[in-house]
């Protein structure tokens, strides 16, 4: 399920003022080794934009069973996106600060 | 004619120092400083909430030597509060006098921390508790057997009953008293506290521009930040060695590959030697290590990890200031333990 793009911080403002049809966005910041948000409800296909907003770099992964993904090493500035498919729960964190959680909720 | 000069040079001198004061003030904002100074309540989870009850029944346990295999060793032995909750030594020693892979962590401020051991294995401080006493390595006790002796001792069964009226004597009651008390063990204040809320004289100009430096160009607080001086975080910090830490519990990122969670700067130099490992004994070395950007390279290696252009005074600077996070905490009384 993984599709892992690294935007540039134009290309996101791009997609956040015209998203693809049909699937959905949600931005999730990074700062003060903090999600912006502890929760997400999405649709399946589609994607959250992980935003590095700090001056640290981060790690955003998920070992959830069937929501398997690893944004490797994200510096500050930088932004990825995940598609999120199927149904389900994941627990997303950041690999190198564990205070960092952050619930997906996926419906069909 | 000397003298007017003598007065000039003496006046030029007083202007110097006032512009150096002036520039240690605004390298170091209220701001700054602030950030260090918001102490958090302690943290205590829901089903473990303390009680003067569950603190003492924690400190027997904690001190208490039965509950190892050998009945020599306490929780105590190596995170000794004579030392720091710590022992000293460069790598800890467990059961029949086996040295281990790792430092001994200190206890301090562990009410807060996000996992637990050098390695974050550990969820909960509850869950920590029981580690070493059933490690083979360490305390060796299994933890049918950690049940069976401690129930049968007279003086646990009416301290276990105090403290938690509504639960049998378990391993999970014993990790929750033994949490309890560790969540008492936090450092107080410190000359730079007091300099934090304002007192200039606490600490020395030379702190005060370690404390620049550490909070800036060096960007040491990048990860020991807070009042406690930890981010909680894992990090591989170029220390040489084949442990891979963090990484053994997530083989498959590679970012945490030799990473180690940040320990808290309180009291640091009652804690040599320093790293995971005790790789180096002294704070000079240690900041030797930053200045190299890591002793080890890999593709692990934090990025935050770059060399450091730091002249000898910085580094001095930088030990003045780390010094200046140790507070003269209250003995520790031993308890008598129950027969």
């Amino acid at each position: 399920m993984t599709l892992l793009r690294v935007l540039t911080p134009a290309a996101i403002l791009l997609f956040a003022s015209a998203p693809p049809a049909g699937a959905g966005e949600v931005v999730v910041a990074q700062k003060d080794k903090s999600f912006s948000r502890s929760e997400v409800s999405l649709r399946s296909g589609d994607r959250i934009v992980f935003r590095n907003d700090d001056s640290v770099v981060h790690n955003v992964y998920s070992v959830t069973p069937g929501f398997e993904f690893e944004i490797k090493t994200q510096l500050p500035g930088q932004s990825a996106d995940e598609r999120f498919s199927g149904q389900g729960e994941a627990e997303v964190r950041c690999a190198i600060h564990p205070q960092m959680k952050l619930k997906v909720k996926v419906e069909k | 004619m000397r003298r007017a000069a003598g007065f000039f040079a003496l006046a030029a001198l007083a202007a110097a120092s006032a512009a150096q004061a002036e520039a240690l003030l605004t390298a170091v904002s209220p701001v700054q400083r602030e950030a260090y100074r918001l102490r958090a309540p302690v943290a205590q989870p829901e089903h473990n909430r303390s009680t003067p009850e569950r603190v003492e029944l924690g400190k027997l346990l904690f001190f208490d030597p039965r509950l190892s295999r050998s009945g020599v060793t306490s929780c105590a032995t190596c995170h000794n509060p004579a030392l720091a909750w710590g022992d000293g030594l460069a790598l800890g020693v467990g059961d029949g006098m086996k040295t281990l892979g790792r430092r001994t962590p200190t206890l301090l401020n562990v009410a807060w921390s996000e996992l637990f051991f050098w390695d974050g294995r550990a969820a909960s401080l509850e869950e920590q508790a029981l580690g070493p006493i059933a490690s083979p390595d360490e305390m060796n006790l299994p933890l049918d057997q950690l049940t069976a002796r401690v129930a049968a001792i007279p003086g646990y069964q009416q301290a276990f009953r105090s403290a938690y009226p509504d639960e049998t004597i378990s391993p999970q009651t014993i990790g929750k008293a033994i949490a309890a008390f560790e969540r008492t063990i936090v450092s107080q204040t410190a000359p730079f506290d007091r300099w934090a809320a304002g007192e200039e004289g606490a600490i020395s100009d030379a702190a005060k521009r370690g404390f620049a430096l550490f909070d800036g160009e060096a960007q040491c607080s990048k990860c020991h930040s807070g009042w406690r001086f930890t981010d909680d975080a894992f990090h591989d910090i170029g220390v040489p060695g084949e442990d891979r830490g963090r990484g053994k519990l997530l083989p498959q990122i590679g970012a945490v590959q030799f990473a180690f969670k940040t320990p808290t700067l309180r009291n640091v130099d009652r804690r040599a030697p320093y790293m995971h490992d005790g790789s180096e004994a002294t704070l000079e070395a240690v900041i030797e290590l930053y200045a190299l950007g890591g002793r080890a390279k890999r593709p692990s290696l934090a990025p935050e990890i770059t060399p450091l252009a730091l002249s000898a005074q910085d580094k001095s600077d930088l030990v003045a200031f780390l010094k200046t996070l140790t507070s003269d905490d209250a003995l520790v009384a031993l308890p008598a333990l129950p027969r």
